[in-house]
């Protein structure tokens, strides 16, 4: 199938089925039975895998009843349960984040290149946080929260007027703009990062997991539901969306309503992600990618599908980082923008004419 | 040299003494000496500013003739040794990257083409970086930066060929190539932090401090004979611009000319970026400038162009240095910052709504 097609001026093949058929939805039903297995196993491997290996069974005692026993039995537990635990668990929730905040970028603007990445919208985020930690002295992501957001609303807000032509959203032009901010932002952010001299450690400017505990998740957990509910509440409308404005207008739908809702949606889960993790790119485009070759383009599939293959993409390439270059750690933003610009570059192969 | 900027109207012009001509040519080519002139003392000045002031400042004529090896030796010293090849390695940089950079947005006829934009200078700092990181030679850092230019080239030619070239591909792919190549230089910088600590800036975002005589002395040779190179390469230059058939019946096989022109585009933009990293947007904004100032392209405005760089870097290296109250910061910092919305104004203005891609 042809992306291009599917996703510029034809949006007729690539429409979804709106009401699908019975043998679908049970098949549906299959594949996320199987997607969650596969999350439940990378889950396993990513708290048994890392410099230090941990035998599964003793994963499981350290869960259960905090591991008894000889010194290395505990010590075993100790990092599984203070190091590997909270990274797991960040990693499924920015994992979830980005996979969704993708599925409803790319959804909004009919634009396959479209994600939290490509759209600049991570790193308006992150630097609207380094720029705020310079002037401010902040120094807990709890606070870097107002300033993400405020970082990738700007961000959302300057990519859309770019990309705004004869009041539609051209979409080569979305994603070069998309691109291009990008590249002005990361400039920017260095040029500040080599001003202060400090600012953030360089772990959260490259993305990653590591060194964090679950509280940082609190305060981003009331973006994060709402941005996932906003997300699924339009989903159905973005099946219409798919269809093209005009159609979607005629089919009922408030075209430019549904808009403003899925950019919220993006940049309330995109700027969590940012906060939590710092920018990565990958998830958020290839998630909603994979998820449409096996559940097709229907937005209502798509969304819950991206809920678990996000995780599963950024925690295994969170432990690839962990295992390449043993017994060093490659942060998982390194990893992520090694996948990530093959996987842009074939895209934008595809879609641009 | 007769610029071709029209061979039907340049042509049947006398070459012997020609009496003074009128007319746009003329005018042009005098604004262009003129400019040209302007910019030669521009850099004489930079030039002593650049070698005179730092820790120890010297006056700017001494700083001149301590160049040439008079005056105070202590000076002489300070000057050749430290001084000498920062400055040196900025102007080769600049009129590299410049020079480069017009090339690349003629003969592709896309005024976004840049090395930096399309990934060129990504694969020379790549190239670079796994040499330092390897710990080869210092010697071998400038054909290391070719070979990954080179690359980076055929890479971006690979993606983005789709039985021909289209502007928003190219530039959508080469901002997707960049992007990893950057990615990759990140990877080594991490992976091998003693070697590549102390340069790592230079080759994320460009920076030409620090350099030595015998980085220069290749890399500077090599960017002179890739700009003269490029002037020799004006005519095929000019008759490509007519388009391809007249071209052809001018003598000229368009696609070999075109590949040639190319060729030089990426050796000269590596051979720069060997010198002073991924320098942003010296690259895409010199021939815009220069275009504004000086009017339609011919081999003098070329000439210019490569002047203008060298200048714009050379400038913008003193800025950092002296001016900015931060320390340490790599000039690339400074061309990106300033040079990046000016991709974006750019953008919106050249690139027009694809027909039939707008939703109807």
């Amino acid at each position: 199938m042809n992306v291009t097609e599917a996703g510029l001026d034809r949006p007729s093949r690539h429409a979804p089925r709106l009401r699908p058929r019975k043998p679908a939805a049970s098949r549906a039903v299959l594949l996320f039975l199987g997607g969650t297995v596969l999350l439940v196993l990378t889950v396993a491997l990513s708290l048994a895998a890392g410099s230090r290996a941990v035998p599964l069974t003793t994963v499981w005692h350290a869960l259960v009843d905090g591991g008894h026993g000889s010194d290395t039995l505990r010590s075993d537990a100790l990092v599984v349960t203070g190091l590997r635990v909270p990274r797991t668990v960040i990693g499924l929730v920015v994992g979830a984040a980005l996979g969704v905040a993708g599925a409803v970028a790319q959804g909004v603007t009919r634009n396959p290149l479209a994600s939290p990445a490509t759209l600049g919208i991570n790193h308006g985020a992150g630097f609207a946080v380094v720029v705020a930690s310079y002037a401010l002295h902040l120094a807990h992501p709890a606070q870097y929260l107002p300033f993400a957001f405020a970082g990738a609303a700007l961000a959302t807000l300057a990519v859309l007027a770019l990309a705004r032509r004869a009041g539609d959203l051209d979409p080569v032009r979305l994603a070069l703009g998309g691109t291009v901010l990008d590249a002005v932002l990361i400039s920017w952010t260095s040029a500040v990062m080599l001003t202060s001299h400090r600012t953030l450690d360089d772990f959260w400017l490259a993305g990653s997991l590591a060194g964090r505990q679950t509280d940082i998740l609190l305060p981003v957990l009331g973006p994060l539901v709402v941005g996932l509910a906003l997300a699924l509440a339009i989903a159905p409308a973005l099946n219409a969306l798919a269809l093209g404005d005009e159609t979607a207008q005629a089919l009922g739908v408030p075209v430019a309503r549904i808009r403003a809702v899925g950019g919220a949606a993006v940049v309330l889960l995109a700027a969590s992600a940012v906060a939590v993790a710092g920018p990565l790119s990958f998830v958020g485009l290839a998630a909603p990618h994979l998820v449409r070759k096996v559940t097709g383009a229907d937005h209502r599939l798509l969304l819950p599908g991206c809920l678990i293959v996000g995780p599963l993409l950024l925690l295994a390439a969170d432990i690839v980082g962990r295992l390449v270059l043993r017994p060093v750690e490659l942060e998982v933003g390194i990893v992520t923008a090694l996948l990530g610009a093959p996987l842009l570059a074939l895209l934008a192969r595809k879609v641009a004419r | 040299m007769t610029p071709a900027t029209d061979p039907a109207t340049t042509a049947p012009a006398p070459r012997t003494r020609p009496a003074p001509r009128t007319g746009a040519i003329a005018r042009q080519r005098r604004r262009t000496a003129l400019l040209a002139t302007a910019t030669v003392a521009l850099l004489v000045v930079l030039t002593a500013i650049g070698l005179g002031t730092g820790e120890v400042d010297v006056p700017p004529p001494d700083a001149l003739r301590a160049l040439v090896g008079l005056g105070d030796a202590g000076n002489v010293m300070l000057i050749q040794e430290l001084r000498a090849p920062r400055v040196l390695a900025a102007l080769a940089a600049g009129a590299g990257l410049a020079v480069a950079g017009a090339l690349l947005q003629r003969v592709a006829r896309n005024p976004l083409a840049s090395p930096d934009v399309v990934g060129v200078t990504g694969g020379a700092s790549l190239g670079a970086t796994a040499v330092i990181a390897s710990g080869a030679p210092a010697a071998l850092t400038s054909p290391a930066a070719l070979g990954g230019g080179l690359l980076a080239a055929l890479l971006l030619g690979l993606l983005a060929w789709r039985g021909g070239f289209t502007v928003n591909r190219i530039v959508l792919v080469g901002l997707a190539v960049q992007s990893g190549l950057a990615a990759a230089v990140n990877l080594l910088i991490v992976r091998f932090p003693a070697e590549l600590a102390s340069s790592a800036l230079q080759w994320t975002t460009g920076s030409v401090y620090g350099r030595t005589w015998a980085e220069v002395g290749t890399g500077g040779t090599a960017v002179l004979v890739g700009l003269a190179l490029a002037l020799a390469g004006h005519r095929s230059l000019a008759v490509l611009d007519l388009g391809d058939d007249p071209a052809g019946a001018l003598g000229l096989a368009p696609r070999a000319a075109r590949l040639r022109l190319l060729l030089l585009a990426v050796v000269l933009a590596s051979v720069a970026a060997a010198l002073s990293g991924p320098v942003g947007f010296v690259a895409l904004a010199v021939p815009h400038i220069v275009r504004r100032l000086a009017g339609p392209p011919t081999a003098g405005t070329l000439a210019l162009t490569a002047l203008t760089g060298a200048a714009l870097l050379l400038g913008a290296d003193l800025l950092v240095l002296h001016v900015l109250p931060v320390r340490g910061l790599p000039v690339g910092v400074l061309t990106a910052t300033l040079g990046a919305p000016w991709l974006l104004v750019l953008m919106l203005r050249q690139i027009k709504p694809t027909p039939g891609s707008a939703p109807r």
